[in-house]
């Protein structure tokens, strides 16, 4: 008595057609198919839909997200970076300034560009670039 | 550039090294989320937050692996997030998932996405991937994270939808 329902012999059966590997043998298949006119109306069908469908290609979008979502990421590495450097930079200013205030003591002329060096490192380590135009801002009336 | 040097540099944190994987598959993604929403606006907004998503996980990506297939789950994931909460959806007519140059005429192209709109998300889902991107079960099984049996089993209730969807039967 053969067990095998239409449903798994034509699941199976359309594995095989879509290259794969069924869940029923080969001979399972054709056993069953041999004895039973709907499966094979319905395999019939399935090539109808079958060939209708390969014969598609998808619709390409024309678009470019990367504005948007590098406006978004953008936030996302900013709010990464922290208070941390700018406390780093507020402590060495201090001592900075702590150290100018000692008395009978003269650095020099480079020592008091010091503080401009510190201010130059904490750009270039947040990435940012101090000059730059925000376009996005608005004047409010 | 290979996509796993590419996500190197991302965790690296190198910004611009992200934008070459948001140029690369931005159109693959939207043609994606458009099969599964069938609204335009919603799916470049599924697309645009899937890729922030990716942006911010990055890290815990495994780079051995291939990007898009991790990537098409987040943007599964945030298309689902969307038809939970969705706008109107769009009339068929707005909408072509397939390309107008596909050589079928155009009544009947129309007919075919008009029955593909008709289906459940899921089955118009794993039909477009099989067919449009010609996906394997084992490669259907990874993107939509379920079992090679349930991918065979789903693919043929889906075309068995669509075949009656198509000649008339469920109406």
């Amino acid at each position: 008595m053969n067990k095998i329902n239409c449903e798994d012999v034509l699941m199976a059966k359309m594995a095989e057609l879509d290259a794969e590997k069924p869940e029923l043998s080969g001979e399972q298949i054709n056993l069953h198919l041999k004895h039973c006119e709907n499966c094979h109306t319905e395999i019939e069908q399935f090539l109808n839909a079958d060939t209708l469908l390969k014969r598609q290609a998808r619709n390409q979008q024309d678009l470019d997200l990367w504005l948007a979502v590098e406006k978004h990421i953008g936030s996302h590495l900013k709010s990464e970076i922290g208070w941390r450097p700018f406390a780093l930079l507020g402590a060495l200013l201090v001592a900075f300034k702590l150290l100018e205030m000692l008395p009978d003591r003269d650095f020099g002329l480079a020592f008091k560009l010091v503080p401009l060096v510190f201010v130059i490192a904490l750009f270039v380590l947040i990435r940012e670039n101090p000059f730059r135009i925000n376009a996005e801002l608005v004047l409010e009336r | 550039m290979d996509d796993s040097t590419v996500v190197k540099k991302c965790q690296n944190g190198e910004k611009d090294a992200f934008r070459t994987l948001v140029e690369r598959y931005q159109r693959q993604a939207a043609g994606h989320a458009i099969a599964i929403l069938f609204n335009r606006e919603d799916a470049l907004d599924a697309v645009q937050d899937a890729f922030i998503d990716a942006f911010k996980a990055i890290n815990s990506f495994d780079k051995s692996r291939p990007f898009y297939p991790w990537f098409y789950v987040l943007l599964r994931n945030r298309c689902y997030k969307i038809t939970a909460k969705k706008r109107e959806t769009e009339s068929v007519e707005d909408i072509e998932i397939f390309a107008p140059q596909s050589g079928l005429p155009s009544e009947e192209r129309f007919a075919l996405e008009k029955a593909l709109h008709s289906l459940p998300k899921e089955d118009r889902e794993i039909i477009t991937l099989k067919y449009l991107d010609g996906l394997s079960y084992d490669e259907l099984a990874e993107n939509l994270q379920i079992r090679k049996g349930t991918v065979m089993s789903r693919l043929f209730y889906a075309r068995r939808q669509l075949h009656a969807k198509l000649t008339g039967k469920l109406h």
